[in-house]
């Protein structure tokens, strides 16, 4: 049996409130960071959603972890009831879209450094079979929903690209 | 002489004259009757986890036995926190004749807590300073700087350094970080027109803590003015904003904004 250390992650979270007039209306501003206290990693965050999904990679390496000296299949399957408890990630990844559109390159990065950090850790078979299963309650509006806010992104991205190369050309 | 005068000196004369003060800021250590306590003295780990979990806990009444167990070790007997209480006591205490109640432990049952009333322990009395420091600043504010500094001149790093993965020691690490980036905040903006240089050197003790602390921009920014040196503070902006947008993807709040567009005014 694994030792509780092992199977444990903590997590300290921080909010810090700013309330500020702009424009003559209250606005409200929220900063964040959480650690992760058995390997000291952070993150800052302004959406709780990021730091929701800082929490869902520790979990799912700390799984993964667990089950490194398992089968291949057995590993797969503990990863799936474990993620099927995560039902947060629902609604992780709409918000997530949402946020690419309003900062594509921010978000860009930060999909592209957890999905290399995903593929590395899990590898590629898993990987491939977890993202499918996380959608696997959709119905056929959410993916139709889902198809055109990616349009939508890779329209964004390909203006922002044009922008970085402008930028870089002068 | 006012309340908070002797309750500055009572804390003072406390922090010098206790037979037993331990240090958990920056490092551990114990001293006892002013001398450092050896490492080798403790011979086993589980007796200073102990002592520190203790140390964490010292607010909170006292702590029945086996949710100290259960904080500290995955496995534990009876033994094990018996052997550790003894290691405790026997330290502090090395002369205590056998079946004395333990002077600087406090046992209730089976319930354990720190004797605050005999034992100074740095995180315990940079709480109190600050504490007077907020009560004074409205009535006298000399009290309150020097209780702040007080506060302050006691942080000498983060708490428990070397027990930063133990999940029982984050709540007082956070408690104490959020206490000393709020102290030295205000007692750069009480210390800004007096003596902008020493606000600077503040504000930049915060930022080492939390390069985001967007407050210790603002006051750079107008400690850099108050001496006549625009460029700087305008560079202090740049800084602020470069590090709020690469950290949070945020920009500055309309008061720091509105604190550049002054200072872009001055000729």
């Amino acid at each position: 049996m694994k030792k509780k250390q092992e199977q444990t992650a903590s997590f300290m979270v921080r909010f810090n409130q700013q309330i500020f007039e702009e424009n003559g209306e209250s606005k409200i501003q929220w900063k964040g960071k959480i650690s992760h206290v058995q390997n000291g990693d952070e993150k800052r965050f302004s959406d709780f959603n990021d730091a929701l999904t800082f929490m869902q990679i520790r979990l799912g390496e700390l799984t993964e972890e667990a089950t490194k000296h398992q089968t291949s299949e057995e590993q797969e399957s503990i990863i799936n009831k474990s993620l099927s408890m995560w039902k947060t990630i629902k609604d992780v990844g709409p918000k997530v879209i949402r946020d690419t559109l309003k900062d594509p390159k921010k978000q860009f990065t930060n999909l592209q450094g957890e999905i290399q950090g995903k593929i590395m850790t899990i590898g590629e078979e898993i990987s491939e079979k977890v993202q499918i299963d996380q959608w696997r309650n959709a119905s056929r509006s959410d993916f139709n929903t889902i198809q055109k806010q990616i349009e939508m992104l890779s329209s964004e991205i390909k203006k922002v690209a044009t922008k970085i190369d402008s930028i870089k050309n002068n | 002489m006012s309340d908070f005068h002797q309750q500055l000196l009572e804390l003072q004369t406390f922090q010098e004259n206790a037979q037993i003060r331990i240090e958990t800021l920056g490092n551990f250590g114990v001293w006892r009757n002013q001398q450092k306590i050896e490492a080798k003295e403790w011979t086993r780990d589980k007796t200073i986890q102990l002592l520190q979990y203790l140390v964490s806990n010292r607010q909170r009444n006292a702590l029945h036995k086996e949710k100290i167990m259960d904080g500290l070790w995955e496995d534990w007997n009876d033994r094990d926190f018996k052997v550790a209480l003894h290691g405790i006591n026997k330290v502090l205490e090395p002369e205590r004749p056998s079946r004395t109640e333990a002077m600087f432990t406090i046992r209730q049952g089976v319930s354990y807590q720190i004797n605050l009333d005999k034992v100074w322990i740095d995180v315990e009395a940079l709480e109190k300073y600050i504490i007077i420091g907020n009560e004074a600043l409205i009535l006298d504010k000399a009290i309150s700087k020097k209780a702040y500094k007080a506060a302050l001149n006691l942080y000498k790093g983060s708490y428990l350094p070397n027990r930063v993965y133990e999940d029982w020691t984050s709540e007082e690490r956070e408690k104490v970080q959020l206490l000393v980036l709020g102290t030295y905040i205000t007692l750069a903006e009480i210390t800004l027109k007096e003596n902008p240089l020493e606000s600077i050197r503040l504000a930049q003790n915060a930022l080492a803590i939390d390069a985001t602390w967007e407050d210790a921009y603002r006051i750079q920014m107008q400690a850099y003015i108050l001496k006549g040196n625009r460029p700087q503070a305008i560079k202090t902006y740049m800084k602020c904003e470069v590090i709020l947008e690469e950290e949070y993807g945020i920009a500055p709040l309309p008061e720091t904004k509105k604190l550049l567009k002054e200072i872009e005014e001055i000729h």
